[in-house]
């Protein structure tokens, strides 16, 4: 299947359009589902998901075929999702000010605010209870979080998605995941 | 001897990216024997993650590919090839 679709990818980039529709049917369910994690939401997931797929189109030029596809697919739809995400809410998600844990506090204070965990269990699925709490996060830690629990990506394919430096995995990592602590801890 | 808390929680997470020596785990483990709050933080970061992985997966919406080959501009302009 994997070679198939390597051919379709080459066919693609000739200007074969119709080999592009395997490529889409391939890669959707991820990318669809990748959308959705990051903006919590059926609609605006199959839009960006959309967005993703003829963005790749578009660009198909640019990629380089030594290089896994999937890795460039998912770098495209995370960049989306995160541009969509800032220009939606262009305050709320407080990311330049979180640094260390005076930034992690300012979790504590957005719950309080809301109504109670206890309360928000009871009326939620657990699914989609952590599907909110991953909303909540700046979109930075958020794309990491998503990539590394609820798609397996290793830290290094996490690197070469984002393009950015391993260290940097690491320590959005970290801050994502006691982000996520204190928000998941009543669960 | 590992400092309670931020040099046992940043262990935590040395450990919990798989990057942890021997060494490292072995402070972290004894610290962790006798520091009740660390062990609180190191069990809620580990739920944290088992909680994240549970989570299901969602079905892409009904004739997704067809749409996205209904947008896809008509032919690729200015692209230099030879068929």
């Amino acid at each position: 299947m994997e070679h198939f679709i390597i051919q379709q990818i080459k066919q693609a980039k000739k200007g074969d359009q119709s080999a592009f529709e395997d490529v889409i049917s391939f890669y959707q369910g991820k990318i669809f589902q990748h959308c959705y994690r990051m903006l919590g939401n059926r609609h605006e997931a199959e839009d960006l998901a959309q967005e993703t797929f003829i963005r790749a189109y578009v660009n198909i030029e640019s990629f380089d075929t030594s290089r896994k596809f999937s890795t460039w697919l998912y770098r495209i739809a995370t960049n989306l999702s995160i541009d969509r995400i800032r220009k939606k809410k262009p305050d709320y998600y407080l990311d330049a000010e979180i640094k260390g844990t005076e930034g992690l506090d300012m979790y504590s204070q957005l719950a309080a605010n809301g109504r109670s965990l206890v309360e928000e269990v009871e009326s939620l699925e657990l699914n989609d209870h952590i599907q909110r709490e991953i909303s909540g996060l700046p979109p930075k830690y958020r794309g990491i979080i998503i990539l590394r629990y609820l798609e397996e990506f290793s830290l290094q394919e996490i690197s070469d998605i984002l393009n950015i430096p391993l260290g940097t995995v690491k320590t959005r990592l970290h801050r994502g995941r006691e982000a996520l602590r204190k928000r998941l801890r009543h669960v | 001897m590992v400092k309670c808390k931020g040099e046992a929680v940043k262990l935590m997470h040395i450990y919990l990216d798989g990057d942890i020596t021997k060494e490292e785990e072995t402070a972290l483990r004894s610290h962790l024997e006798e520091c009740k709050a660390c062990q609180e933080h190191f069990h809620e970061l580990k739920r944290t993650v088992t909680l994240l992985s549970s989570t299901e997966s969602i079905q892409v919406p009904e004739g997704f590919s067809r749409k996205v080959m209904d947008r896809l501009p008509e032919e690729k302009r200015g692209v230099r090839y030879s068929r």
